[in-house]
């Protein structure tokens, strides 16, 4: 067997002495990763132009990871730093990797906005259900009904529902699982002009360990496949993470650049 | 058809996701460990490899590919 000698197909994108890197084993963000990087190479784009941004947290640990135009920004001007950006230079790919602290916490506002004027921009967000700084607080995106130590719930947000009627472009949702169908996502994410958010739902494996959570990585990967279920077009009303018995994946929304909208 | 398996151990963090989701059943998890004290994949029957490429897929960590062309591949 030879190792070592040769590079990976990715490497040319990857910032080699960044690994081992430090997500878990069986995490979603590297799969996304990797996704993202064939959907660049497959797209055909200039590596001089493309930018990708993300914020804190093991999200922002791929700004560290891939060697192209890359910046981690603070928590909660992710997304305003991506439209300032695309907005000096129009013909640059802007790719914002986003987690909740980024988002729902302190960043929900900026996202609102980039949708409705319709930013030329292509959010992945990666949904693990935590924010770790509440590990016994309620926030956002909780799953349904765990408590807190105080035994209060909030119900979860419904992303691409949020992402659609704030005039989101492009809207799909996938699992870690579903590699492939995401890197035609992010394509045609790339590819569309308007505001794309993609949905990559991987429940973070260590701080979802108290609740009886699969640990280990190829059950976590078989939980997946038995709990998901591709309904392309499916309305974005139906496809909350709490009133459904299997998680509801696929591309929802795509529609054309809507006429009038002012463009960024 | 002769595919190269090429695998970084270095990198390797053991999840064994390349193992499950190979359909020929190319690789096993041996048992001996890599820096970190993870269990690295091993080629068992690397005749059998169909070039799916479904283990690089799913790797997170960009350990394992496979590749027919060996003097195409590099940076």
């Amino acid at each position: 067997m030879k190792s070592i000698e040769r590079y990976h197909p990715a490497d040319s994108f990857l910032n080699t002495d960044s690994f081992p890197s430090v997500w878990c084993p069986g995490c979603g963000i590297g799969t996304a990763v990797y996704a993202f990087i064939e959907s660049v190479r497959e797209a055909n784009i200039d590596l001089d132009k493309i930018a990708v941004i993300s914020g804190i947290g093991c999200t922002g640990k791929i700004a560290e990871c891939l060697k192209l135009n890359t910046y981690s920004v603070t928590d909660g001007s992710v997304v305003d730093y991506a439209v300032q950006l695309k907005e000096k230079d129009k013909d640059l790919t802007v790719a914002v990797f986003l987690n909740n602290a980024d988002f729902l916490l302190s960043g929900a506002k900026d996202f609102i906005d980039a949708g409705k004027k319709g930013a030329d921009l292509i959010v992945i967000y990666v949904n693990n259900f935590i924010c770790a700084i509440s590990e016994n607080k309620i926030f956002p995106i909780s799953p349904f009904m765990r408590m807190s130590i105080d035994n209060e719930f909030e119900l979860p947000y419904n992303i691409p529902y949020l992402a659609k009627s704030c005039g989101a472009n492009y809207v799909a949702r996938w699992t870690p699982i579903h590699a492939g169908w995401m890197k035609y996502s992010i394509i045609e994410g790339i590819l569309k002009k308007g505001f794309s958010v993609i949905e990559v739902v991987s429940p973070c494996l260590l701080y979802n360990a108290n609740n009886g959570s699969i640990q280990d990585a190829v059950d976590r990967m078989r939980f997946y496949n038995d709990n998901s279920e591709i309904k392309v077009g499916e309305p974005a009303e139906n496809l909350d993470l709490r009133s459904q018995n299997k998680v509801i994946i696929g591309k929802f929304v795509d529609s054309e650049e809507k006429e009038g909208r002012v463009q960024r | 058809m002769k595919v190269e398996i090429y695998i970084i151990k270095e990198r390797c963090k053991g999840c064994g996701i390349c193992v499950e989701v190979c359909q020929a059943k190319v690789l096993e998890l041996s048992e001996e460990l890599n820096s970190q004290g993870f269990r690295t994949p091993n080629v068992k029957n690397p005749e059998e490899c169909l070039n799916c490429g479904m283990c690089e897929m799913f790797c997170s960590d960009f350990a394992i590919w496979v590749s027919i062309e060996t003097e195409k591949v590099g940076v």
